[in-house]
């Protein structure tokens, strides 16, 4: 099998796995190259949900039902992820009600939210 | 499992409203990108048969994490811009494409997707779970009875947290309630 093929067939199993390189990387990308420290916020977000969408991903089975225990039913998909996921969001909303909080502070004391404004303030 | 349409569209939707959230100029209209992000990606959970997930991501990640940054905007400052979208810098996409680069050489040693003998899903903790969560917690969802019972100091945890993010919030505003 050549490499592309087998690249496409990689696709076909693996394509939640790709979807987060690339949530990812457009998290990096706005973390990184956003001027505006609001939106490197939102950069950060994206990368996280790319970290959930792995976990989530690695505990689904096919045909697995949601994991609420009843008789008979099942197969069921792991439970342990979900509840890393869980705690995971919450403690990703309190980062960003610290992260924007911090941002309005930054607002009413230099009157700007662009990083380089922001750099030639504070050493001037 | 194989991409089924819902899924294969769901996963479009969020990652063309991630590179929206990316280049979009203006922030509100970021923001806005960004929800209707979370929403999307709420409801793949609902597809990977993760409704819990899906119910947080729905109301914690669409719902509030939109308000708080509706309020920062509210607190700062919206700027009429020139251009829709931000001109791409490819210096930095070069360096972001190196790292998702890296990223992937991983992908092809990971399981399939819905592998039931994957080790996450076939592993033994799973399995003690799901067989004895009902026996020793008496909680049909074996997801709340992971979250309360068995890992209830995580949870404490989560709960300091939030906590101190409220308290770091307030002293950052140099505030003493939120009003």
């Amino acid at each position: 099998m050549t490499a592309l093929a087998l690249q496409l067939e990689l696709l076909t199993t693996h394509y939640n796995y790709y979807a987060v390189m690339l949530l990812l990387g457009i998290g990096l990308y706005t973390l990184v190259e956003s001027p505006n420290l609001l939106k490197k916020v939102i950069g950060m977000n994206i990368f996280q949900t790319g970290i959930f969408l792995f976990f989530v991903t690695l505990a689904y089975r096919t045909g697995g039902n949601p994991p609420i225990v009843t008789d008979g039913g099942g197969p069921y998909v792991s439970p342990l992820p979900h509840v890393l996921i869980l705690t995971a969001i919450v403690v990703g909303v309190s980062l960003t009600a610290v992260a924007l909080a911090l941002i309005v502070r930054i607002y009413s004391e230099y009157g700007t939210l662009d990083e380089e404004r922001l750099e030639e303030l504070y050493y001037d | 499992m194989s991409l089924s349409l819902i899924e294969g569209s769901l996963l479009v939707f969020v990652i063309v409203c991630a590179i929206g959230t990316a280049l979009l100029k203006n922030t509100l209209a970021a923001v806005i990108a960004f929800a209707a992000y979370s929403l999307g990606i709420s409801i793949i959970w609902l597809v990977l048969q993760a409704p819990d997930v899906g119910l947080t991501e729905a109301a914690v990640g669409a719902g509030i994490m939109t308000i708080l940054f509706l309020i920062a905007l509210a607190n700062t400052v919206n700027r009429d811009t020139d251009r829709l979208f931000e001109s791409i810098r490819w210096r930095t996409v070069a360096f972001v494409a190196a790292f998702v680069l890296v990223i992937g050489a991983t992908v092809p040693s990971l399981p399939a997707i819905g592998d039931p003998t994957a080790p996450v899903v076939g592993g033994e903790v799973t399995q003690y779970y799901l067989s004895n969560a009902y026996k020793e917690t008496q909680v049909k969802n074996a997801v709340t009875a992971v979250l309360a019972a068995y890992r209830g100091f995580d949870t404490l945890g989560e709960a300091v947290v939030v906590f101190s993010a409220g308290v770091v919030a307030l002293s950052v505003l140099r505030r003493e309630v939120f009003t």
